[in-house]
């Protein structure tokens, strides 16, 4: 006789086992602010190159396995879109550098990640969620010479709460990390010695 | 009879108990320390913003209690206006970041300088700045509780018990002046337990509650002024 917890055990084992399988995939989503600064006199081109747009972090857990996918590239598109027309006069985006040199622009610019890492409580044993990135950012001239190379790094952090899911709580230290990553870039972009030298000489 | 009188004593043994445990676990113990530095008083126009600290490495200020203690401060007839904090962060961004908040009252005067800054502390009447730095963590965690499901239905049995511990504390900063004009900390401990026979019966101490709603009444006396 089959009994009807039998028949729900059997229909949920399949779908546990299923899910022990295969890494989660997280596309980082959010809303940014507009910075609240004063404008550059600049216009500015921006380039956002496929090593950015596609960018995907993979943790991989203790034994080797591919355990989450984490897809930022366009929130960090998103997050570009919205700080850079509130630092320059005029932005547009080109899809090469080359592009920029007919584009009428002051300077050509290349944000890019250069590592991403991600620290779970499960690994830490802390009760926080930890994001961390570090990014090469190039301004260029239109001919596409070096007018400076600077890196930053942000950092986000989220506490462990009960019923939010690792999913959401990566994509929220993800979202503290690029405020993090805006703020201080909107903050210490005129302060990077080439920059502040060439607006000094414009 | 006797099994029947057995059985009457028996319930009102575990009712008696359960009463217990809830009595037990409403105590929760709160301790508040003010110390004013300088003189404080709020007209009708003006706001206040409460912002946690998120400095810190391995924890960090939830924002629900800073909610909660913004909630308590605009409650009642001599309730204060409370500028919401995701609000004020997202219109003062970059400046009011982990990274890039001012530290000391006296670094407001830098950022002031700014004109945006300026401008929108102007917009939103903000008289005074209500930093709050502080977390809950619990301690003391004992017992064990096993549950079983079976084809023929689920239970648990066993007991547990923990101590939760909220410490918060709170610094004024004074807009108009550029100055810190007090602090205010706040301690909170209770016990909770958690009986489990067929079903777990949690038995919760209001700990960060309580200290939500001592911290607000006090800073809104404090903020009143004297």
């Amino acid at each position: 006789m089959n009994h009807p917890g039998m028949a729900i055990v059997k229909l949920l084992l399949p779908a546990l086992l299923l899910s022990a399988c295969g890494a989660s995939s997280v596309v980082i989503s959010g809303s940014f602010p507009t910075p609240n600064i004063g404008k550059l006199p600049l216009s500015l081109a921006v380039v956002y190159d496929d090593t950015l747009e596609e960018f995907t972090y993979t943790e991989y857990s203790e034994t080797g396995q591919e355990e989450y996918h984490i897809q930022s590239g366009q929130s960090h598109i998103e997050l570009f879109n919205a700080i850079l027309p509130a630092m320059f006069d005029r932005v547009i985006r080109v899809d090469a550098v080359e592009e920029g040199a007919g584009a009428g622009v002051d300077a050509i610019f290349v944000p890019n990640i250069e590592e991403f890492q991600l620290a779970l409580p499960a690994k830490t044993r802390l009760d926080v969620y930890e994001v961390w990135i570090k990014y090469n950012m190039r301004l260029l001239t239109t001919e596409g010479d070096y007018l400076a190379d600077w890196v930053l790094t942000s950092y986000g952090k989220t506490p462990t709460e009960t019923f939010v899911s690792t999913e959401t709580a990566i994509n929220d230290a993800a979202i503290v990390a690029l405020r993090d990553l805006a703020s201080t870039f909107a903050l210490s972009f005129a302060q990077v010695p080439e920059i502040s030298d060439w607006l000094a000489n414009r | 009879m006797n099994a029947l009188k057995f059985r009457e004593t028996g319930q009102g043994k575990a009712g008696g108990l359960l009463l217990l445990l809830a009595l037990i676990a409403g105590c929760t113990s709160t301790t508040v320390d003010e110390f004013r530095q300088g003189d404080t008083g709020i007209e009708s126009h003006e706001s206040v913003v409460i912002l946690g600290r998120r400095q810190a490495g391995n924890r960090e200020t939830s924002s629900d209690f800073v909610e909660c203690v913004g909630d308590r401060l605009a409650q009642g007839v001599d309730g204060l206006s409370v500028v919401p904090e995701q609000e004020f962060l997202d219109a003062m961004f970059p400046w009011f970041e982990p990274r890039t908040a001012p530290l000391q009252p006296e670094h407001l005067g830098r950022l002031m300088v700014e004109e945006q800054v300026a401008l929108t502390m102007r917009d939103f009447g903000v008289r005074y700045i209500i930093w709050v730095d502080g977390f809950t963590e619990t301690l003391n965690r004992v017992g064990s509780i096993s549950c079983t499901v079976a084809p023929g239905g689920a239970g648990c049995f066993g007991y547990g018990s923990w101590e939760d511990d909220a410490s918060f504390n709170a610094e004024i900063w004074d807009v108009e002046n550029y100055n810190g004009v007090g602090q205010i900390s706040t301690d909170a401990t209770g016990q909770s337990f958690m009986p489990a026979i067929v079903i777990p019966i949690p038995l919760i101490a209001r700990v960060e509650a309580n200290a939500c709603q001592r911290l607000g009444d006090q800073l809104k006396s404090f903020v009143i002024g004297g």
